[in-house]
């Protein structure tokens, strides 16, 4: 891909990749800390 | 240097200023929680832009580009590590250290430290440890600072450094935290727009990315591999884990860098801020070592790797967009020298003055001495980067890597393991740091191939665990901090028992008093 070596690319387009995937599994994980937010509003 | 480029530089500079005086005159001198947090009223996009242009300083422009040069493709482990490093650092720990850190009442991140493990010996550690590593490292970025000033703009560079150290003293002086998060929060969108400017006018004179790959295939394969040129690093895996943990997890124990988690808006922040804080790391972190990679092709004369992307930008660019490409450049150096300057001031003055000299300073005269340690800081940074004393760079590299191993665990357990305690935290921090400073400078990188950073950090974990787990009757963790834990831990408001102030640091002293009690009973 690109004229790089399997592993090269890998590297380049993996890791980004891994991220991307990281960050989609905290969005989910992280759902209800909206809630968080909404409880201190309504207390103060 | 053309006129334009000047003038680039002068609006860049305006608007930093113009920034900071926005931040005084919206309160951030006000009080010291203004003052050394923000008023803890900092958003998702600036946390998560002032999180990362603080993380990345001019290395990103002149040691990323030299890198990518030398060594070719092998030098994105870097940025493996990199993108992710601001979405693990606040997806692990922004949450929970936003809500203990406000429980607590702590205003730094030391203080947070000693509150979380009660003993002043944490925070003179902690706090002596912090001021000379980052005192140096401020120190490194203010030299960068005004060697790029002098470079662009052909002034002196006494007069170009002190051009530099006024404007950041200029506009931390005035506002504080918040003017740092906001002139961070344009410093790099400043950033991304210069570097990828680059990249995009680097790939168009070479014919794209597979054209570019196939002349350096050419030239010398082995730069297209992951082992770095004539496959130096082939098989150091030890090498390689570093270079991915020293930008991943190594974010989580520095002190100047964690403090952000700490000024968020409310906790919750820290979701929205990931997602930024990804968005813009994706786009930037690759692109440096991507230009020096490019560079190997367009400048195959270049003599000082370092110089790859200044001099990229300048054979490829016309005259305004080099501009702004310094002026992207400055900013990634000032972004962190602020963050840097503001840190060491209220480390200084709350962790160590207030603390150990004068505790019954006023919340008028704190933030008066804060100000003042933060210009004595600049001061003694100024003068001695005047001499430019030849150890300092070679002591900055190993800098972060110090501040990660000493600080990593720490900040970690703190909020996930309710076990971790002061003995572990006390020593975690000195074997850590001593470990990282003893690898440097015993030679041990080259012996056991392994880097510093993964070292310190392997061995400083080892001791958290160790220690805590063999002092638990010795040193039990207070339950008023359990409890702290667990508030934290869950989603919801935090209870307005621990709103107080003072709740925390009386809870912490009735626990001292029963121990000595205790302590005496069993005499």
């Amino acid at each position: 891909m690109f004229g790089l070596p399997v592993e090269t690319a890998l590297l380049l387009f993996g890791f980004p990749l891994f991220w991307i995937l990281y960050l989609g599994v905290f969005m989910y994980v992280s759902r209800n800390w909206d809630r968080d937010a909404a409880a201190e509003d309504d207390a103060s | 240097m053309s006129g334009t480029v000047i003038l680039f530089l002068v609006l860049y500079y305006v608007i930093v200023l113009g920034i900071g005086y926005w931040a005084l005159r919206r309160g951030g001198g006000e009080d010291l929680e203004g003052f050394l947090l923000g008023g803890r009223q900092v958003g998702p996009i600036a946390t998560a832009l002032t999180l990362q242009s603080t993380s990345m300083s001019g290395y990103m422009f002149l040691g990323a580009g030299g890198l990518g040069f030398s060594q070719g493709y092998w030098a994105l482990w870097y940025a493996a590590g990199d993108i992710g490093g601001g979405l693990l650092n606040l997806s692990v720990i922004g949450r929970r250290m936003r809500k203990m850190s406000q429980m607590m009442a702590s205003l730094t991140s030391i203080e947070y430290l000693e509150k979380r493990y009660p003993s002043p010996a944490i925070r003179l550690v902690a706090g002596s440890l912090t001021v000379f590593l980052l005192g140096f490292y401020v120190l490194a970025q203010l030299i960068a600072g005004g060697k790029g000033m002098a470079l662009v703009t052909g002034i002196p560079y006494p007069l170009a450094l002190a051009i530099a150290v006024g404007i950041i003293l200029a506009y931390t002086f005035m506002g504080g935290y918040l003017a740092v998060a906001y002139t961070d929060f344009f410093q790099s969108l400043v950033m991304l727009v210069g570097v990828m400017w680059i990249v995009i006018a680097a790939l168009s004179e070479l014919g794209g990315l597979t054209a570019a790959n196939t002349a350096i295939r050419e030239l010398d394969p082995t730069l297209l591999s992951v082992w770095g040129k004539g496959l130096g690093f082939e098989g150091q895996w030890g090498v390689v884990a570093g270079a991915v943990l020293i930008f991943s997890i190594g974010y989580m124990g520095w002190p100047h860098v964690v403090t952000r988690h700490m000024a968020m808006s409310r906790p919750a922040t820290a979701r929205r801020a990931g997602l930024w804080a990804t968005a813009w790391s994706l786009l930037f972190v690759p692109a440096p070592y991507l230009v020096g990679i490019l560079a190997i092709l367009i400048l195959p004369g270049l003599d000082d790797p370092e110089m790859a992307i200044f001099q990229v930008a300048g054979q490829l660019l016309p005259a305004a967009v080099t501009g702004l490409v310094m002026a992207a450049i400055m900013a990634a150096i000032m972004s962190t020298a602020d963050s840097l300057l503001l840190q060491t001031g209220s480390i200084a003055s709350r962790d160590i003055y207030e603390r150990f000299i004068n505790p019954d300073a006023s919340e008028r005269q704190m933030v008066w001495v804060s100000r003042g340690l933060v210009v004595a800081v600049a001061l003694i940074g100024y003068v001695v980067a005047l001499v430019e004393p030849p150890t300092v760079f070679s002591i900055v590299i190993f800098a972060t890597s110090v501040l990660g191993s000493a600080f990593l665990p720490a900040y970690v357990c703190a909020v996930w393991w309710r076990k971790a305690n002061t003995a572990g935290a006390l020593a975690s921090m000195i074997v850590g740091a001593t470990i990282a400073f003893a690898w440097e400078y015993a030679g041990l990188v080259a012996t056991t191939q392994l880097h510093p950073m993964f070292s310190g950090v392997v061995c400083s974990t080892i001791t958290m665990i160790v220690v805590s787990l063999a002092t638990q009757k010795l040193s039990p963790v207070p339950p008023h901090i359990l409890d702290a834990m667990d508030v934290a831990s869950r989603v919801g408001p935090i209870p307005d028992r621990y709103l107080a102030a003072t709740e925390f640091e009386l809870a912490n002293e009735a626990a001292a008093v029963g121990r000595a009690l205790g302590e005496g009973r069993d005499e």
